[in-house]
């Protein structure tokens, strides 16, 4: 007999649903009694705090046929929701076609942890620190709605993640490969002259309270195409953190493109990033000190990227 | 020379408790079970201040399971425990003062009985105002928490008028300090196994750092004589001070008393965070002053500690905090006042360092703020008011005279890093591929008292036997929390006696078989063993060669002690086996020794005699972007005499240092009107091994005084109290800023690009 | 609810390999693996710390990769090998044991059969990893005593030892 008091006070009954479909029947009939599963790493914590009950069902996810695998689609990089953190962190093609995703990976939990969660359950959180990395690269996500598949863009998910059913089910992540002309970091010789000089850049960074292992305080991935004058082509800025849903800061994105990355430039960026990012406080961090990290951050990055260029 | 496995050669040994800790063999006492166990919870307090109007215990003892449920009438003793003064309840009977006051004790058939019948459990209480801030629990109009007033504990020490004196000084530093409620975050939680025996007396199998002191406190609360009692405390999954007091053993031991039945107790983590003992958080106001020529003239400080609800220690951390805020420098002026103060916080009680943290922290800042106004390197600065080996301690008491002071300053003013430092200019030239990350290279110092002091009893002793199976057995009264005791204890007999390992039995942590050798505290164990040893050494080989010589019928001039039995001094052969000298004999080979540990001449209470000196110089990097700061190196300085296990004593800096940067950087419970808001290590964050990627080196200095007969001074401590100064002394190099509050707020050190300053 | 519709349970019946050997063991199917280690097989090598993956102590083995007993439930590892501490040194001492005695690696002990299983996985499956690549593995071992200069030690030792055994 253990000495863990939340759990055999509670020991709910597990079901192994082996389609979507049973799993959104079982979520429907079962109620707010039962509770979608994946890796469970998150639920625990939530239940040894006190924060959530433990309930009666649980419904595990990872029995979902077809849910756990990593595959190359028509436009892009298909992930499993029932993929796990670490199988995406070591995956080859994610290291080298979204390495800001490897690199949000490497920096979220530990790896014994990235061994149960999955990229699903870090998602569907709605505050995971792989977010931001995803945003970055105009993630789909493809929910089960208990009728048929839905594919959302991340991006506009996240904006409506709080208000959603619990019901909703994610099945996988798509990741669109950078069309090849601006992939000139990664084919080269096959881009058309006119883009060939042209520089990709990418960065995740996430800042916690310690060196690993630690809760986010701001995470941001920023990544984009420059010309050889230092013109902004394309850029993508995303930013999340403690328990912020993540977002894109696609109004500064659109001012910047076109832009030379001069002083100037950046100081606009930096002034933008404080205005429009709205990070949660909480005890650790205040508010002010998560805008100021993410734009000098950011603000460091563009400096960096003008620099190299 | 630094101190590393090369360097130590054949000293390097494999510790007598590593092949159970590697394979997991070592049943620690909370892995411990019995047959017809019961399972014991405590019920705490839902309210950090409130009067309990009435605790009803019917339903709970109706349920099918619960065998017992206890609440302050069942205390057949004293209901309250506390090592120095025992004023908190073992079950609180009108008024809760924290969230981790116990309400009612439960034992049951399984677990989840026994939390249920907690929820069954009905406690009307009368919610008070909660006092959360030592300064306002001093208010006049504040509640009293207990009779005699908040103020649990005062300190004062002067010597000549500093208010005249600061009229002469040139340069001031004045300044206010904080420090964290730092959490020991032993790995193993408190618990243990509570057995009736059939005799009628208890066993207690529950860590802890004072076998005997929990035997007296548990008599006390029980109502029993103390020779009813049995306890077990070792081994234990790290403590830190935390598990020196009394934490889960009275409901254990009530519990079991009660049922007749063995009564298993593991606190959750979060039961640990919620009850335990943390780090004083203090307040340190100080104001310093010296001549045109940097001589210090005057020192005034004003400590304020939050002790939280009982005394537990509170009142020794601060005589401690108050010796070494004065430290191991000389004042012609000096004006220090200490004041401990009950709150409806978390218990603050002991923790290693012992208030020479906090102190520390605050002293060094100074003499850095001071060298700085001077223009002097503050290298330079503390060396000018540095004490000299043959002046007297901190309050004017005498002391064991050596060199550590200077002889550590020395080794910090020579290594690399300080070099490094005399180099660089006041700010680091951006030169890193990143150029917002900036370096910056601090150090301090510091003379850390060992032992008690004086006023409080300090006994010291142990034994030596030859047991009848053949074994020589070491028996002492201290215990292994993981700093290596046994390896110390097995090293010392092995090199100072000559024995080989596996002659060695070595029996500690058991109050039925073990003298009482006082507290395995304040970095004494070691020393007090070692004195011991050298106290029993001569007794105990002389009668072993003399019975040895009656079996082999020669002079025991001619016999020596060997490995595996005893040899001719002139020929390493072995004349007779340990285990056929043990048969042949008829005579008890025994050695017993008890002393105290030695105390100054004075009458100051909790003044020192013994002090470790250390010095630490530290290289940060501090990304300016995020404020973080990275420890990458450290070099550390350590005056304790002798090296007793070379494993150990570096194992014992690298770990202390560990603790400081997470008190430095990390670390801090915070609690938000008398509730933790840090539950559990995910969100109390220490140190992980990405954080200890620095390079760390220990470099010990050995050299005593010739006519020195107290050998190895104490090492547990002091790894722990001179990091956090030398780090923001690096990070002033780095940034400009001076850190005053602990630990550094990332915020504090942000700045905006330097690419975009200036318009 | 058709029969395809997940099976569920409250008893479970959990078969999986422990050190080597076949197990079934009767729980639920919602019990975390630490419980069963420690309280039904008492193999108390297995430590319990802070009960959220956040220490470390309770690291084992599943299928070679190192998990945290303390979040695994028995539904998990269900037809799993299980590898716990005591199952490291089954055939003798393993080099990296080896290499904790002999560096120093350890205090109190505590963190330390979870800190051996964690090394034990990386060097199973990247035996010659990078500085970088050894705190990343061993990020999620909280050790409270040695300030991880010992475990440092240890590790490389440990690479050294394995290596030439080969």
């Amino acid at each position: 007999m253990g000495m863990n008091v939340q759990e055999t006070i509670a020991s709910p009954q597990v079901w192994h649903p082996q389609t979507a479909a049973e799993a959104w029947h079982l979520k429907q009939s079962l109620g707010t009694d039962s509770i979608y599963v994946s890796g469970g790493t998150l639920l625990r914590t939530q239940w040894e705090a006190g924060i959530a009950a433990m309930p009666k069902h649980f419904i595990n996810l990872s029995s979902i046929r077809g849910l756990s695998e990593i595959r190359v689609g028509e436009s892009g990089l298909i992930i499993g929701g029932q993929v796990k953190l670490q199988a995406c962190r070591m995956n080859t093609m994610i290291q080298r076609y979204f390495p800001m995703l490897t690199e949000a990976l490497r920096l979220t939990a530990a790896p014994s942890i990235r061994q149960l969660a999955t990229l699903g359950g870090n998602i569907a959180s709605s505050i995971g620190d792989s977010l931001p990395a995803l945003l970055g690269y105009d993630a789909e996500v493809v929910w089960f709605n208990g009728i048929e598949e839905q594919l959302i863009l991340l991006k506009d998910w996240l904006q409506i993640a709080r208000n959603l059913h619990p019901e909703r089910l994610l099945l996988r992540v798509q990741l669109p490969f950078q069309q090849r002309e601006e992939a000139d970091g990664l084919e080269p010789g096959h881009e058309e002259l006119v883009h060939s000089k042209t520089k990709r850049f990418y960065a995740y960074h996430k800042v916690g309270r310690r060196e690993a292992f630690t809760p986010s305080v701001v995470t941001v991935s920023i990544s984009g195409i420059l010309t050889e004058a230092r013109i902004v082509k394309d850029i993508r800025i995303a930013l999340g953190g403690g328990q912020m849903i993540p977002i894109r800061l696609e109004q500064l994105e659109r001012e910047l493109i076109g832009e030379t990355v001069d002083t100037q430039t950046i100081r606009h960026a930096y002034g933008r990033v404080v205005q429009l990012y709205e990070p949660r406080e909480d005890i650790f961090a205040s508010s002010a000190y998560r805008q100021t990290t993410a734009a000098n951050v950011i603000a460091a990055e563009l400096w960096k990227i003008a620099a190299e260029a | 020379m630094l101190l590393n496995r090369v360097n130590s050669g054949g000293r390097w040994r494999i510790r007598p408790d590593g092949i159970g800790k590697v394979t997991g063999s070592l049943t620690y006492l909370t892995d411990m079970t019995a047959g017809s166990m019961l399972y014991g919870l405590v019920l705490r307090s839902e309210y950090p201040h409130a009067s309990v109007i009435s605790i009803q215990t019917d339903k709970a003892e109706k349920l099918p399971g619960v065998h017992a449920v206890l609440t302050y009438r069942d205390v057949p003793g004293l209901n309250a425990f506390g090592i120095a003064h025992p004023d908190q309840p073992v079950l609180c009977e009108d008024r809760v003062r924290y969230v981790g006051d116990a309400l009612a004790t439960v034992a049951a058939e399984s677990i989840v009985i026994a939390q249920q019948a907690l929820e069954l459990i009905e406690v009307e209480y009368e919610v008070l105002g909660v006092l959360d801030d030592p300064e306002r629990a001093l208010h006049a109009d504040a509640p009293l928490l207990h009779p005699k007033g908040n103020a649990m504990h005062r300190t004062t020490f002067t010597r000549g008028n500093v208010d005249e004196a600061f009229k002469q000084c040139a340069y001031i530093a004045e300044e206010i300090y904080y420090t964290p409620r730092q959490m020991h975050t032993y790995m193993e939680t408190e618990g243990g196994l509570f057995v009736p025996e059939a005799d009628g007396r208890l066993t207690v199998y529950s860590p802890t750092q004072h076998g005997f002191m929990d035997r007296m406190q548990l008599a006390r609360i029980l109502s029993v004589p103390q020779d009813h009692i049995r306890i077990i405390s070792s081994p234990i999954g790290g403590s830190f001070g935390g598990k020196d007091e009394l934490n889960v053993q009275p409901y254990g031991a009530l519990l079991a008393t009660k049922t007749g039945r063995a009564i298993k107790m593991h606190n959750s983590r979060q039961e640990s965070v919620r009850a335990g003992l943390k780090r004083h958080p203090m307040r340190i106001s100080m104001k310093t002053g010296v001549d045109e020529a940097g001589q210090l003239i005057a020192h005034r400080v004003s400590i304020l500690a939050d002790t939280g609800p009982y005394s537990t220690l509170g009142a020794e951390v601060l005589n401690f905090a108050t010796e070494h805020v004065i430290g191991p420098y000389k004042y012609e002026h000096l004006d220090v006042e200490g004041i401990s103060v009950f709150t409806n916080n978390g218990m603050s009680g002991e923790f290693r360092g012992f208030g020479g943290n906090q102190a520390i922290f605050a002293l060094e800042g100074q003499m850095d703020r001071l060298a700085e106004q001077l223009g002097l390197s503050p290298w330079a600065f503390r060396k000018l008011n540095m004490r000299q080996s043959d002046d007297l301690g901190p309050f004017d008491q005498p002391i064991a005279m050596t060199e550590g002071a200077e002889l550590v300053w020395s080794a910090i003013e020579n290594s690399r890093l300080w070099q490094e430092q005399v180099r660089m200019k006041d700010r680091s030239a951006p030169k890193h591929s990143e150029p917002w990350i900036k370096t910056g290279i601090g150090a301090a110092l510091t003379m850390h008292g060992a032992g008690l002091g004086v006023g409080i009893p300090d006994p010291a002793g142990g034994r030596l036997e030859l047991a009848a199976d053949g074994k020589i057995e070491a028996v002492f009264g201290y215990e292994e929390f993981g700093q290596g005791l046994l390896a110390a204890l097995e090293q010392m007999l092995v090199e100072q006696f000559g024995f080989g390992a596996s002659d060695i039995r070595m029996v500690i942590g058991d109050t039925d078989v073990v003298p009482d050798s006082g507290s395995t505290t304040a970095s004494r164990a070691t020393a007090m063993m070692w004195k011991s040893l050298q106290r029993m050494r001569k007794p105990f080989t002389d009668q072993l060669l003399k019975q040895a010589s009656t079996i082999l019928r020669c002079h025991p001039g001619e016999l020596r002690i060997w490995e595996g039995g005893i040899s001719l001094i002139t020929e390493a052969q072995l004349l007779l086996t340990y285990e056929d000298l043990a048969k042949q004999t008829d005579v008890p080979i025994r050695s017993e020794t008890s002393f105290s540990f030695p105390v100054s001449d004075t009458k100051r209470v909790g003044a020192h005699f013994m002090y470790t000196y250390s010095a630490v110089v530290v290289k940060v990097e501090l990304n300016s972007l995020t404020g973080r700061v990275k420890v990458v190196e450290q070099q550390h300085a350590v005056a304790a005499g002798p090296v007793i296990n070379p494993q150990g004593y570096l194992g014992q800096i690298e770990g202390g240092s560990s603790m400081a940067l997470g008190f430095t950087l990390l670390e801090d419970a915070v609690m938000d009107k008398g509730h933790y808001m840090t539950r559990n290590l995910d969100t109390y964050l220490v140190p992980t091994i990405v954080d200890q990627q620095g390079i760390v080196e220990v470099e010990p200095i050995e050299h005593l005084p010739a006519s020195d007969d107290y050998g190895p001074r104490g090492i547990g401590e002091v790894g722990s109290v001179t990091l956090a100064p030398a780090i923001a002394a690096a990070v002033r190099q780095a940034s400009g800023k001076w850190v005053t509050k602990l630990p550094i707020d990332p915020a504090f050190l942000q700045e905006k690009p330097f690419f975009l300053t200036g318009e | 609810m058709s029969d395809h519709e997940g099976q569920s349970s409250t008893s479970f019946a959990l078969h999986c390999f422990i050190n080597g050997e076949e197990q079934t063991l009767e729980t639920t199917a919602a019990t975390r693996m630490l419980n069963l280690i420690r309280d039904e097989l008492e193999l108390t090598g297995t430590k319990r710390s802070c009960d959220i993956g956040r220490c470390g102590a309770c690291m084992v083995l599943m299928d070679g990769i190192a998990v945290n007993a303390c979040l695994t439930m028995a539904y998990q590892c269900a037809g799993k090998s299980i590898t716990t501490i005591e199952g490291i040194a089954k055939n003798g001492i393993d080099p990296i044991q080896q290499a904790f005695l002999e560096e120093g690696g350890f205090q109190c002990g505590y963190c330390t059969p979870g800190m051996i299983v964690s090394v034990k996985a990386l060097l199973e499956s990247n035996p010659e990893p990078s500085d970088d690549e050894i705190a990343e593995a061993l990020s999620g071992n909280i050790c409270r005593c040695t300030g991880y200069g010992g475990i440092w030690r240890a590790v490389k030792s440990a690479i050294k030892m394995r290596g030439s055994n080969r």
